[in-house]
């Protein structure tokens, strides 16, 4: 009989996120599993752009630090680490981490690799399959894109989790496993829930798995619901969920950290990224959500219950990223008095300057910072006489164009406006971003028979 | 009639999905849920967020959790790798509807 319940903490929210909440996770012991979701759709093209300077890599680059810090320290305690960091290449991600772990004298740690969801080396042979891979947005079909492709993966489901850690693995690097799913294979794996039948069982672990996703933003952090926040930001400790085998779980956080853990910051993790309600799509399960329950329970301890499944979608979801150009921005700053003319005589130059230049500009958004930078023209305009006195405002210029070329040519030729412009324009070379990849996605449905899923272990 | 600010009976956290932007509303009570439901509509929503969300917008009621779900569409320049906006992710949306005042 397996524990009557399991913890799950939710130790990383994206590639970048701070290990620091993990860490003192696994330091306390104060889990089971730590579940982290590395992969977002901009990540994967970053990834792609990794491999393709070196055929070995692929991976999010902070599983080789946490490699030293946060696995060896979970492994010690007995704790599992679940999650999508093998990205477009979890073979090697494992290999590494292998390796590393290896090196440190640490022997006989089971690290799973779980591939089948990149789908790029196989868009000519689905498109010969006779799927036209069309945009479900806009209905058209694959073949009428003009752009290149820079990754293809397949949402996929929880199956390999389960699978691998049935076969022992301590640590999973899998591909785009889809991040509620990385929760589901962990409940699925402890519990022997049935993911064919159990769908109300399954229903709550994607709730639980949603709900762990983002970390800090579940427990006190990115929060308009705890405003004021009454509660240090600098260490937020994350969500941990303490699952019973019907689903229901109650959420804690660690008492020596930061955050908060409330029914008001569950709710609004929960409606975080969500569309329908009644129809939440995952690749294992539709879950319906109007009928959960959120309580608190105590201080940090909040209970959540009620998510009701259906049946999955006949097809899975893959997205195919597309490289239609470059975005270039760079920012200007200037002070009283005249701020606001300042900034409007600066962008009129800087129109009537490229205009003149022989390069092609797809298109343009240029801004006032303090004044619509953010919300554009749904901002409402202050009175004249209170912008005429404002004391700094900063002007942001955005570009996209197709040749790379034409981003530094546009910026190179502005810069003489520091002499040339309004008085005292402030502005630093490296401020803005040249050439920043502009990439279009496209979703479509693939055949679940296409996706071959495989779960390789290396042990280091 | 009077005016009431949502900021005052709510709170909010939006989100993207490609060029779709969610915006989730929760009520600070059980009353103030009724009061969004009765005057919070995807049209008062649409037309404050104008120039920004070119889509239609559609809405959910969660009436478990006490929130509203505002799904727009076409709200994201292209989506989060294609826009040039600042708020590439619309995670300022929530912001901005904060600050819409209801005729109630």
């Amino acid at each position: 009989m397996p524990a009557e319940t399991v913890r799950i903490a939710g130790g990383q929210g994206f590639y970048g996120d701070s290990p620091a909440a993990a860490i003192a996770i696994a330091k306390e012991k104060a889990c089971d599993y730590i579940v982290n979701d590395a992969l977002a759709e901009l990540t994967m093209s970053i990834l792609q752009k990794d491999k393709m300077k070196d055929p070995k890599l692929g991976y999010p680059r902070d599983i080789e630090f946490n490699a030293t810090t946060l696995f060896p320290l979970a492994f010690k305690n007995g704790i599992k680490i679940v999650s999508n960091s093998g990205g477009l290449n979890p073979v090697n991600a494992a290999k590494r981490v292998a390796a590393i772990m290896n090196q440190q004298g640490i022997t006989g740690v089971k690290i799973a690799a779980i591939t089948g969801d990149d789908f790029l080396p196989k868009l000519k042979e689905v498109l010969e399959s006779g799927n036209e891979l069309s945009n479900m947005d806009t209905a058209q079909p694959f073949r009428e894109n003009e752009y290149p492709p820079t990754h293809a993966n397949v949402y996929i489901g929880s199956k390999s989790i389960k699978e691998a850690l049935d076969e022992g693995a301590d640590i999973i690097l899998a591909g785009r496993v889809a991040d509620p799913c990385l929760t589901l294979g962990v409940l699925a794996h402890h519990f022997g829930w049935d993911l064919e039948k159990d769908l109300d069982k399954m229903a709550c672990g994607i709730s639980v798995g949603h709900l762990l996703e983002c970390g800090g933003q579940a427990s006190g952090g990115n929060s308009y619901a705890e405003w004021p926040m009454d509660y240090p930001l600098s260490n937020l400790g994350y969500p941990i969920a303490e699952v019973s085998e019907d689903g229901s779980a109650v959420f804690s956080k660690l008492e020596s950290q930061g955050g908060k853990m409330s029914r008001n910051t569950l709710r609004e993790q929960l409606v975080y990224e969500i569309h329908d309600p009644a129809n939440y799509l995952t690749p294992d399960v539709t879950v319906d959500l109007t009928a959960v329950n959120i309580e608190d329970l105590e201080p940090n301890k909040v209970s959540f219950s009620g998510a009701q499944g259906k049946a999955r979608p006949e097809k899975l979801k893959m997205t195919i990223g597309l490289m239609e150009g470059f975005i270039t921005e760079q920012f200007f700053f200037f002070s009283w008095p005249y701020a606001h003319l300042k900034a409007k005589k600066f962008i009129e130059a800087v129109e009537q300057i490229w205009a003149k230049l022989p390069i092609k500009i797809e298109s343009s958004n240029h801004r006032i910072i303090g004044l619509n930078g953010i919300h554009e023209d749904a901002a409402p305009s202050p009175a004249s006489d209170k912008l005429d006195d404002v004391n700094e405002l900063g002007v942001r210029l955005a570009i996209k164009h197709v040749d790379p070329k034409a981003g530094k040519m546009a910026m190179q030729s502005i810069v003489c406006l520091g002499l040339n412009g309004p008085p005292g324009a402030i502005s630093m070379p490296g401020w803005g971003k040249m050439n920043k990849a502009l990439l279009s996605l496209w979703p479509t449905l693939v055949d679940r028979e296409m996706v071959d899923e495989k779960v390789e272990i290396f042990t280091s | 009639m009077g005016k009431i600010k949502l900021i005052d009976i709510a709170s909010a956290r939006s989100g993207d999905k490609n060029d779709l932007c969610n915006i989730g509303v929760m009520a600070n009570s059980s009353q103030d849920y009724e009061t969004l439901v009765q005057h919070l509509t995807a049209e008062v929503v649409k037309d404050h967020f104008k120039g920004l969300i070119k889509g239609e917008v559609i809405r959910y009621e969660w009436g478990s959790i006490e929130a509203l779900n505002f799904v727009c569409h076409a709200a994201l320049d292209g989506g989060g790798s294609r826009s040039l906006r600042m708020d590439t992710l619309g995670k300022n949306f929530s912001s901005h509807l904060l600050r819409l005042e209801l005729e109630v």
